[in-house]
Order: structure tokens, then C-alpha cells, then sequence
């Protein structure tokens, strides 16, 4: 029994400092975030000190408010709301910081209603993580999926949310693209992918070149044909068939049909 | 035949400089940001002048109801009618003469996990259309006309690149040319320039060079990824040489180089092109014609990404075709705009700590670099001896006007790594006042080619808003007070001043409708940024918001 009792007092003891060795990597980690999230210098001051918006360092903020401000922001303010720009466990560890630089010592770190199911991001590895990272890869200029795809809170939502992955990079090359049309307009036809018909306007996107153009066309100024010669392997052509096979991975990982 | 080669060499010659002379000026219009492609911010009108501006009195307003933040636009006027857009980009064509609103167009509102700041710096109007950037990163065109939506397109994804544009586009012949910002975060700063009928890509220039591009060799390893240099203002053109000139923002990491530059990198020579930099374009093809660093390694944030002044002036007895070019170290040159070279420079701040000086061919001498863990102090500061707001300049007094800052900031670097999108600045700079200082700004008048200060008007606060020079011989400008004021371009001397209610932190301009000269300005203080850091430094001062538009004219039947 003593021996037990003794037991338990260690795992009691192991539990708080587990705990508090967690607090201390979450607010860690909430101090890396706000390094390059919040101290932008224009924005606040490094360790919430004043700067271009006000000083967050001893103000006597309360973890809630603290939370509510930062997933929600300000509004009329510089202050963004954070809750789909910041993963939920940055969040979590952002909003931790703060609160320790308002005196919280031990700020409440569980991911209790952290975030949204739209900013969930799941941790990806291995070929789809490299799939991600192509997926809208800077370099690439406009010759990236997120040129036209918005998948995961990045790129531009021209295309229709995906809602079926293809197999594979030759079916990806091969997409039938049936909602693409021949637009005729002032004498010049391209491959268009129409938005909205209205009586006012008709709203479309331009795909005659990267990256698509949105255009209204003044009724009755624009002819469509079904069909086009516009190609989803024209779009996609900058990828090899290793770099699409790593992006299915990722699409395969993040889209929910 | 040669007599007559040399005769019509010469009157060749004349007639080119004639004409860029005569472009420079504005007239009834205030066609471009910089007023001209010249970026003079000058109109030739002189109906008012030092004589009767103690008469000029509103002569409308026009309150913009979007008061997110200030009103920085500069207005754009053509035949009559104005174009004004606010902080979110709400857009209105107006009855110059009267403010009567002709039509409105709401930019939707965007959606508040997009990063960036508020703040909209103008429209080009051009081929029948009126452009503008969005904080959402779009170029978008509206019908001149009707002020209906014509295209727009995504320039790069916002939430992604932490970019976005705040500039005045620039239209050039069949082109509508954009710089955006970002330069501050984990970014690679471009121009991009689109089809102004169809919104269709032209071209995209990159201001750091990718791999196997000249320039390339001037940054270490992969760092040119994340290299900064975003253009974040307009450019100007010169038809006659058909070059585009545009200035870059600085390098990223701001306050830390260990990550970009070359161990052993000689500072003297060009490093981590091309930010901190004078380039010129070709506006066709967006290929590079010439460049100048004027900060190589740009390790306190001097981005140079301000106006580029066009103009043609007699320098050590020759007629040269010459551009002017200041960046935030308040350091500004003097190059030959068809080649780039370097023809002098003059140094606007009294209170200098960042270099020593500057040798007879434009070398920096004596570079005062922040260290590692450290707090280094550097005047002038990151905010800039002279902030975005424009210089004005005067073809009749051959003066550049001038709004300069004494602010100076203690710099302590920072080695966060890149991570695309998010700042890397990698520093903390807090803002100060230069020890035993009573003024912190002054308006001063520069002769450019001598580069001796001709006049000095000094403020007790900041300054912040453009100037505006016209034949008139005034120069205005207004102050955080809430002042817009007229001064004597020859002597500094303060003629006229009326007191507009808000701060001063835009673009002031003059046009002329049915014969009668007008002096516009957008009036409101800033409320982020630059605005919110100088203010911070006036606790005592409550300079007020706002998004007015405040015109003024001589009164009726007083010309």
C-alpha cells in the first residue's frame, strides 16, 4: 500500500511537470508565431511590446479575450482575424504567449474549440506533404494548381472545389473539362469557363492565357459553343509525372468527397 | 552632309528635350499618380499664385463615407471628371467641378483572414477603363464610363505570399503595370504588367533573379526565394526612350544578411540584386534595360521603392537626360535615365548615422551595420527620412520639394528563419526622436543639380502627406494637424493655410475645369503603419481620421 501510494505521488508529480513541460513548449512555440505572425514591427512590438498597433505586454488581458480577439480580430482595425490563418495548434500556442506576457503563468493550453473544421489541416508526410508544397510552389509562378484551384486555404477558387481526385497522373493529364467553352466575343474566340448568366452582365473567366481573367460581357456580346480546345494538361504542363503523383497524394489526404 | 547631320542631330536633340520638358507639367488634367509619367507632381496652371492664394477657400468636399482608414489616394483627373478610391476600395468618378458623384463602385469586402493593411494609393485611368489594386491581390478594371466591373485577376494568392497591393497602378500604352507589397515578409517581390483591354498577362518582372539569371550569383544559396525587393509604389515612363523606371523595396531578411548574402561579399559592388535599386524596363517585354543599387546589402530597410523623377537639367555643362531617385535613407541620386549612370547625389536628413558618406561615384562609405543581439541605433529610421508620400518638382525654380524626418530607430537583429509569407523582418526596431532635437521634420527645397539645400521650413511633428508644385510658384502640403498649407517656392515663406479638420497623410493635386484652377487633397490621419508609429511618438497629440476629399479654388469672380 505504501509502496503503491508512493507510486501514485511520482505519477501525480510526473503528470503536473509533463504538464507543465507541455505549457512550456506550447508557449514556445506561440512565442516562434508571434515572431513572424504579430512582431511585424509595423504591427506589435516584439514580446507585445508597442509598436505600429498597441502594446499587448502587461495590459492585464484575460485568456478569453485574449482568444476571442485572435481568432476573431478587430473590426475597422489592422487586427485580422487569425482563425483560419493560423493552424489550430498555432493558435492555441499564439494565444498562450500573449496570455503569459499578461501575467498568466500557466495559460490554458488544451485545443478545446481551437479553430474550425475549415482550418483543420491534417499533418501530412511523405509524398503527399511534397504534393502540398507543389500543389502552390511560388517558383512556379502562374503555372501552379493554386493558379486555379483552391484546395487546403490556398489558391484561387476558379475551378469548381474538386470533388473527385483522379487516380492517376495520366487521368489528371487526360480531365474532361465539359464545363470549358468556346466564348465568341468581339471577334476573337478563347476557351471560357462561365460564372454567372445574368440579365445584366455575363460573368466569366478568361482562359485564353495563365492566370484566368475574370470578364463581364455586356448582354448579348458573348456567343458560347460548347466544347473547347482548351486542355487541363496545357494548364498543368510545368509538372513531371512524379510531381502530380505527389499532388494526387495531397489531394487524396485533403479532399473530402 | 555633315554640316547637315550635325544641324539636324542638333534640332533633333532640342525638339526630344523639348518635349520631355514640356511632359513633365500637368495641365487641366492630373492624368497620372505622379501627376505626369514624369512623376513631377507640377501642374503649369498659375491661376492661383504667391499673390492670390490668401483668397483660395473650399470650393467643395466630398466626404467618402468609408472610414476603415484615411483616404491616400492621389486623384486622378481627365476631362473634367475625377476618380478617387478609398482605403477599401471603394471607387468614385465625380464631377470635378462641383463633387456632384457621376457613379460608385464597391470593391466587395475581404474577408478578414486576408493579411495586409488597408490602404489604397490610387487608380490609373487609361484605354477607357479606371484600375486599381486590391488588399485581396486583384487588378481590377472598371468601364470608365458607367464604373462597371470590366475584368479582374489574381496577381498572386494573398493569404499565401502575405503580399497584396496598396500602389496606384501605372497604364503605359496597351499595359496596365502593377507593383505589389510584401518585400517585408518571406517573399519574392515583381512587377507584373496585364492587357488593359483583356486583363491577360503581358509579362512578369522579378525583382530577384532566379536561377541562371544575371543576379542570381548575388545571393547566398537558395535565399533569393525569399529575397524581398517588392515595388511597392508606381513608376514613371519616358515615351522617348521607351523605358519604364521603377524603384525596388529592400532586401529580406530586413535587419539580418547572414541567410542572403555571400561570406566575403564586397559592398562597394552590387549585392542581392535587384533590391534597393533603380531599374528600367523595357514596358513591351518587362526585360531589364539597366539597373543602379543604390543600397547594396540593405540591412536597415532603406527600400527604394519611392517615386523615380524624370527630368532633363544642365549637369556639369551638359544637357543631360537625368532622373532623380531618393530612397528611404533620404540618400538621393542623380543618374542618367538612358544608362543608368551616376551623376551625383545629396543626402536630405540632417541627422545621419547609417553611413559616413558617399564617394565621388556613388560608393557607400563607412556602412554603420546593425550587429546580432544587439541594439545599434540608426538615423534615420526604417520609416524613412522621407516616407512613401511624393517630393514635388519644379521646372521653374529647378527645385525638388522635400517633406524629411528626423526619426531614428535602435535596430537589434533577429535570425528567425523564412517562412513564405509571414514577416522576416527579423528585428525590432523601435522608433525615436535624435537626441537634443526641438523639430522632428522640416520641408526643405533641394537643388538637385548642385545638391545644396535652398530652403528649410521646419515642423515640430512628423510629415507625411506629398507635395504638390505648380507654376504658381507655390508649393502645398498639409501636416497630422490637420493643416493644408500653400508656401512660397522660391523662399519657403508659409503664404496661405486653412485648417481641413483631419491629418494629412495623402496626395494633394491641381486641375483646372472651364477655365477655374483647383487645389484638391484627401484628408484623414493614418491609423496603421507608418501613421500609428509616428503618432505613438506624440502621445499628447490626437490627430484626427478621416476620408474627406477638401478642394479649393480662388472664389467666383475673383480671377
Amino acid at each position: 500500500m505504501k509502496i503503491r501510494l508512493k507510486w501514485m505521488a511520482a505519477a501525480i508529480a510526473l503528470g503536473v511537470s509533463c504538464q507543465a513541460q507541455n505549457i512550456a513548449n506550447v508557449v514556445k512555440q506561440g512565442d516562434a508565431v508571434f515572431a513572424k505572425t504579430c512582431a511585424t514591427g509595423y504591427c506589435h512590438g516584439v514580446r507585445g511590446g508597442p509598436s505600429g498597433a498597441p502594446r499587448l505586454a502587461a495590459r492585464g488581458f484575460n485568456q478569453g479575450y485574449i482568444d476571442k480577439v485572435v481568432r476573431n480580430g478587430v473590426p475597422d482595425t489592422g487586427m485580422a482575424s487569425f482563425s483560419t490563418r493560423l493552424s489550430p495548434p498555432d493558435l492555441v500556442a499564439v494565444i498562450a504567449y500573449v496570455a503569459t506576457l499578461n501575467g498568466i503563468a500557466n495559460p490554458d493550453v488544451s485545443m478545446d474549440g481551437a479553430g474550425d473544421a475549415t482550418s483543420a489541416r491534417p499533418t501530412l508526410t511523405g509524398e503527399a506533404a511534397r504534393g502540398a508544397r507543389l500543389f502552390s510552389e511560388a517558383v512556379r509562378g502562374f503555372g501552379r494548381c493554386s493558379t486555379c484551384h483552391e484546395v487546403g486555404g490556398f489558391g484561387i477558387p476558379v475551378a469548381a472545389p474538386l470533388a473527385k481526385v483522379p487516380a492517376t497522373a495520366a487521368e489528371l493529364k487526360g480531365l474532361a473539362t465539359p464545363d470549358v467553352k468556346t466564348g465568341a466575343m468581339g471577334g476573337e474566340t478563347m476557351p471560357v469557363l462561365v460564372l454567372s448568366q445574368r440579365k445584366q452582365a455575363t460573368v466569366f473567366y478568361d482562359l485564353t492565357s495563365a492566370p484566368p481573367v475574370q470578364r463581364n460581357a455586356e448582354p448579348g456580346s458573348l456567343k458560347l459553343i460548347d466544347g473547347s480546345n482548351w486542355r487541363h494538361t496545357s494548364a498543368i504542363g510545368a509538372y513531371n509525372d512524379s510531381e502530380l503523383a505527389a499532388i494526387l497524394d495531397y489531394l487524396r489526404a485533403v479532399v473530402k468527397p | 552632309m555633315r554640316f547637315f547631320t550635325v544641324l539636324s542631330t542638333t534640332v533633333l536633340f532640342t525638339v526630344v528635350t523639348a518635349l520631355a520638358q514640356d511632359a513633365g507639367a500637368t495641365r487641366a488634367d492630373w492624368p497620372h499618380y505622379g501627376g505626369s509619367p514624369y512623376s513631377w507632381r507640377y501642374s503649369a496652371l498659375d491661376q492661383i499664385n504667391t499673390s492670390n492664394v490668401k483668397s483660395l477657400t473650399p470650393a467643395w468636399m466630398f466626404q467618402t463615407g468609408d472610414y476603415a482608414e484615411n483616404l491616400q489616394a492621389t486623384p486622378i483627373v481627365v476631362d473634367g471628371v475625377m476618380y478617387v478610391i478609398t482605403a477599401q476600395a471603394h471607387v468614385f468618378a465625380l464631377d470635378a467641378g462641383t463633387g456632384r458623384e457621376i457613379w460608385n463602385y464597391r470593391y466587395p469586402p475581404v474577408p478578414r483572414n486576408i493579411p495586409g493593411f488597408s490602404g489604397n494609393r490610387g487608380v490609373a485611368v487609361g484605354d477607357g477603363k479606371v484600375f486599381f489594386g486590391t488588399k485581396d491581390n486583384y487588378v481590377v478594371a472598371l468601364d470608365q464610363k458607367t464604373g462597371r466591373l470590366a475584368w479582374k485577376v489574381n496577381v498572386d494568392d494573398a493569404r499565401q505570399c502575405g503580399c497584396n497591393i496598396t500602389a496606384a497602378p501605372m497604364v503605359v500604352k496597351d499595359k496596365v503595370i502593377v507593383g505589389g507589397t510584401g518585400g517585408d515578409g518571406a517573399h519574392r517581390g515583381y512587377i507584373t504588367a496585364f492587357n488593359t483591354r483583356t486583363g491577360r498577362l503581358a509579362w512578369r518582372w522579378y525583382v530577384v533573379p532566379g536561377p541562371g539569371e544575371k543576379g542570381n550569383e548575388t545571393w547566398k544559396g537558395d535565399s533569393w526565394r525569399f529575397g524581398g525587393g517588392s515595388p511597392w509604389l508606381t513608376g514613371s515612363y519616358d515615351p522617348a526612350l521607351n523605358l519604364l523606371y521603377w524603384g525596388t523595396g529592400n532586401a529580406a531578411a530586413d535587419f539580418y544578411d547572414t541567410e542572403r548574402v555571400v561570406a566575403g561579399a564586397d559592398k562597394t559592388k552590387d549585392v542581392n540584386l535587384y533590391t534597393a535599386s533603380v531599374v528600367a524596363l523595357d514596358p513591351d517585354t518587362g526585360k531589364l534595360r539597366w539597373h543602379y543599387q543604390e543600397v547594396p546589402d540593405d540591412i536597415w530597410d532603406y527600400d527604394s521603392s519611392y517615386e523615380v523623377v524624370l527630368l532633363d537639367r544642365q549637369i556639369r555643362g551638359r544637357m543631360r537626360q537625368a532622373l532623380l531617385h531618393m530612397n528611404k535613407s533620404g540618400l538621393t541620386f542623380v543618374l542618367d535615365r538612358a544608362t543608368g549612370e551616376y551623376l551625383g547625389s545629396f543626402s536630405v536628413p540632417e541627422v545621419r548615422t547609417w553611413i559616413a558618406g558617399v564617394t565621388e561615384d556613388g560608393k557607400l562609405v563607412g556602412r554603420n551595420e546593425p550587429v546580432m543581439g544587439k541594439a545599434t541605433s540608426i538615423c534615420p529610421s526604417a520609416a524613412g527620412a522621407k516616407s512613401w508620400n511624393s517630393t514635388a518638382y519644379s521646372p521653374r525654380t529647378g527645385f525638388l520639394y522635400v517633406p524629411v524626418n528626423e526619426m531614428c530607430n535602435d535596430i537589434t537583429p533577429n535570425n528567425h528563419p523564412a517562412d513564405e509569407g509571414k514577416n522576416y523582418m527579423n528585428g525590432d526596431f523601435p522608433f525615436k526622436l535624435p537626441a537634443g532635437r526641438t523639430t522632428f521634420s522640416h520641408v526643405d527645397a533641394w537643388d538637385p543639380v548642385t545638391g545644396k539645400r535652398a530652403w528649410s521650413m521646419p515642423y515640430k511633428y512628423v510629415l507625411l502627406a506629398s507635395m504638390l508644385a505648380t507654376a504658381g510658384d507655390l508649393v502645398f502640403t498639409g501636416n497630422p494637424e490637420g493643416d493644408f498649407y500653400a508656401l512660397d517656392a522660391k523662399s519657403g515663406n508659409k503664404l496661405w493655410s486653412y485648417q481641413t479638420g483631419a491629418g494629412h497623410r495623402g496626395s494633394a493635386v491641381s486641375y483646372s475645369v472651364n477655365g477655374r484652377q483647383y487645389v484638391a487633397t484627401p484628408t484623414g490621419w493614418h491609423s496603421s503603419v507608418v501613421g500609428a508609429l509616428a503618432q505613438s511618438l506624440f502621445p499628447d497629440q490626437d490627430w484626427r481620421l478621416g476620408s474627406t476629399l477638401v478642394v479649393f479654388a480662388l472664389p467666383e469672380g475673383s480671377r
